[in-house]
């Protein structure tokens, strides 16, 4: 039986103590890394299941930053650019706009199949049918929508980890 | 019966709540005398306009012929009924006459290939959107949704006034590529429409497409499609207070609402199905193998000793959401807005309520009439805690029967589910096995109706946490 309370006074250091151990992640193996890649996820108009998906992975059931990755809030702080969604014709501009204010050296990172060629989107008049009809889509992580473990691995070996 | 659900039935009945009405008819409805019948969606395409309403917990449908490329604007009665006529302009071309709004562009952000593009006589591509000068503009990416969503708005003594939104961003045409599908085909369409609603989309879809061929799902398909909903339900509840609690700085809340939800994606990949249930609604039932009475013991095993704790942090950071975007009880029935935001400001309705089978002493939660984030917040936690009673109470009779009896088939069919964010509709008409016209309604776009009064007065930089406590999805608003 815990020393702790479960609920009163006592019970937010109780939460606090317990965080780590509610953790769905076997992530307690993994090396800590020095050289840190800074992520900046963009969601292009999906039904953001890939988001949703990033974004369970950068909360704290996944220790993230265990595996040498962070997620940035500024595309002037990003090495990657990591991408979901069909890409709609009215997100280009934005996406022109985040990967400008990238710095050089930065990488294009398709997450899920509608961000490589717009999935069961396709392309149309709203639509143009992801990544691939902008550009040469070299780096991307399959799925729909892919969990994060999935996501996750797929950084690892972009990463050559 | 109220005088405006008089005028609707007066009109020919062409299928099961589907009234036709002529022009006449038409106005008199908009104009009828008494109660405004709650607008659930407002759609037009070249050839008719149609309004799904609410009639007590029933829908109740009208529509009537576009005649040169116009119509009697809906909005002169139902203000909601604004983003429909504003959508239907994009695609289409045909306009409403006396609308209550501006007449502003809601999908097309003048990049499309085509103005109307849906329309028999589409015209060339327009040019993009220039900003209105001196508006302050939130773009999509710092939104703080999971969608893109753009908001501009003017900030007087430091809070935002006036504000427009540009939800286009977001909109990918599904309904259209779902033309001349068997339902079958259109399935995994429906299952992609937005990720809140992996469940409950489909399930709203099929029960369309069961009563358009005058089926009766059985009880076992029934009490399936409900425990998806329910484990749905906990899923994106705890996903939105996760996303919410990190917008006003409660980490500790947020971190484990963030477990929680993990643990019940575990719960559903151990049972050999999709983390968040993708793809297992089908329309004659669900996806073959699955197992949903270990499912949902698995899923109610890894929830129930965690909602001690939730309830204790949630009561610890609800000052935080305090007197957040609140919404008022006479905006919510004015707009009709439904799901957890609308019960959350004294609205009750909950298309559960009204589910053949539905175990109702399972769904205890009032709701509230504060209206504020800290409402809705607490309301979500209420609601996980019924849907965890209700799948205890769905397995203790599982398959139970009911004798609900069959519909007529009509080749026309209304369906709806109660999902995480509200409740979703969809109308189909078949024609030979194929979807002839179809249309989706997210909860979403009644709250997208009331946003700007949602949000004046809000400070700036406090937006994101407004939206993310709203749990505002832009692919339900757009599709």
């Amino acid at each position: 039986m815990s020393v702790f309370q479960k609920t009163g006074p006592l019970s937010v250091l109780h939460a606090f103590m317990d965080a780590s151990r509610w953790r769905a992640s076997a992530d307690k193996e993994a090396s800590v890394h020095n050289d840190m890649i800074s992520l900046y996820v963009l969601e292009t108009g999906g039904c953001e299941g890939c988001a949703m998906e990033v974004e369970s992975l950068c909360g704290s059931a996944f220790a993230l930053d265990r595996y040498g990755f962070r997620r940035v809030a500024d595309p002037a702080d990003a090495d990657w650019l990591l991408v979901t969604g069909a890409m709609s014709r009215a997100c280009v501009q934005m996406l022109e706009r985040v990967w400008n204010a990238m710095p050089p050296g930065k990488s294009l990172v398709a997450v899920g199949a509608c961000a490589v060629d717009g999935g069961v989107f396709g392309s149309g008049y709203a639509t143009i049918g992801g990544l691939r009809a902008l550009t040469q889509v070299r780096r991307s992580i399959p799925g729909c929508p892919p969990s994060p473990q999935d996501i996750l691995l797929g950084l690892q070996r972009l990463a050559g980890r | 019966m109220s005088d405006m659900g008089k005028v609707i039935r007066s009109g020919e009945r062409v299928a099961l709540s589907h009234y036709s009405l002529d022009a006449e008819q038409w106005e008199a409805m908009l104009a009828a005398p008494g109660a405004t019948l709650p607008l659930l969606s407002c759609w037009a395409d070249e050839h008719r306009v149609y309004v799904l309403l609410l009639k007590g917990d029933c829908p109740l449908m009208a529509s009537t012929a576009v005649e040169d490329r116009r119509y009697l604007a809906p909005s002169s009665r139902f203000p909601a009924a604004e983003w429909g006529e504003r959508v239907a302009y994009d695609l289409w071309g045909v306009e409403a006459m006396g609308a209550s709004g501006e007449g502003q562009p809601a999908l097309d952000e003048g990049v499309w290939e085509a103005t109307w593009p849906l329309s028999s006589r589409p015209g060339p591509g327009g040019q993009a959107a220039r900003p209105v000068p001196g508006r302050t503009v939130l773009p999509a990416e710092k939104s703080g949704l999971t969608g893109p969503l753009e908001l501009s708005f003017d900030v007087v003594r430091g809070r935002v006034q006036a504000v427009s939104v540009n939800a286009g961003l977001a909109h990918r045409g599904v309904l259209h590529r779902m033309i001349g599908l068997t339902p079958e085909e259109a399935l995994p369409l429906v299952s992609r429409m937005t990720a809140g609603g992996f469940v409950a989309h489909p399930v709203a879809f099929c029960r369309a497409v069961a009563q358009a061929r005058g089926l009766q799902p059985g009880p076992g398909v029934r009490d399936c499609w409900m425990i998806l909903l329910e484990i749905e339900r906990m899923s994106v509840h705890l996903f939105d207070m996760a996303r919410t609690a990190r917008a006003v700085d409660a980490g500790l809340l947020a971190t484990h609402c963030e477990h929680a939800r993990e643990a019940i994606a575990f719960a559903c990949a151990e049972q050999g199905v999709s983390r968040r249930l993708t793809d297992l609604v089908r329309c004659d039932g669900f996806r073959a193998g699955l197992e949903i009475v270990p499912l949902a013991q698995a899923v109610v095993s890894a929830m129930q000793p965690r909602m001690a704790q939730l309830r204790e942090l949630q009561s610890v950071f609800a000052p935080r959401l305090k007197g957040l975007a609140v919404l008022t009880p006479t905006q919510a029935r004015e707009f009709a807005v439904g799901g957890l935001v609308g019960r959350a400001s004294g609205r009750s309705l909950d298309v559960r309520r009204r589910e053949a089978g539905m175990r109702l002493d399972a769904l205890r939660s009032t709701g509230s009439s504060e209206g504020d984030g800290a409402a809705r917040d607490a309301l979500r936690l209420n609601e996980i805690r019924d849907s965890l009673a209700l799948i205890q109470r769905i397995l203790g009779s599982i398959g139970m029967d009911d004798d609900e009896p069959a519909p007529e088939a009509t080749q026309e069919g209304i369906g709806a589910a109660e999902g995480a964010r509200g409740d979703i509709w969809y109308w189909v008409r078949l024609r030979h096995g194929k979807i002839e016209a179809v249309q989706a309604r997210d909860p979403a776009v009644s709250l997208l109706s009331v946003l700007p009064d949602i949000l004046k007065g809000e400070l700036p930089e406090g937006l994101p946490a407004a939206l993310r406590s709203l749990a505002l999805s832009p692919s339900g608003v757009a599709m």
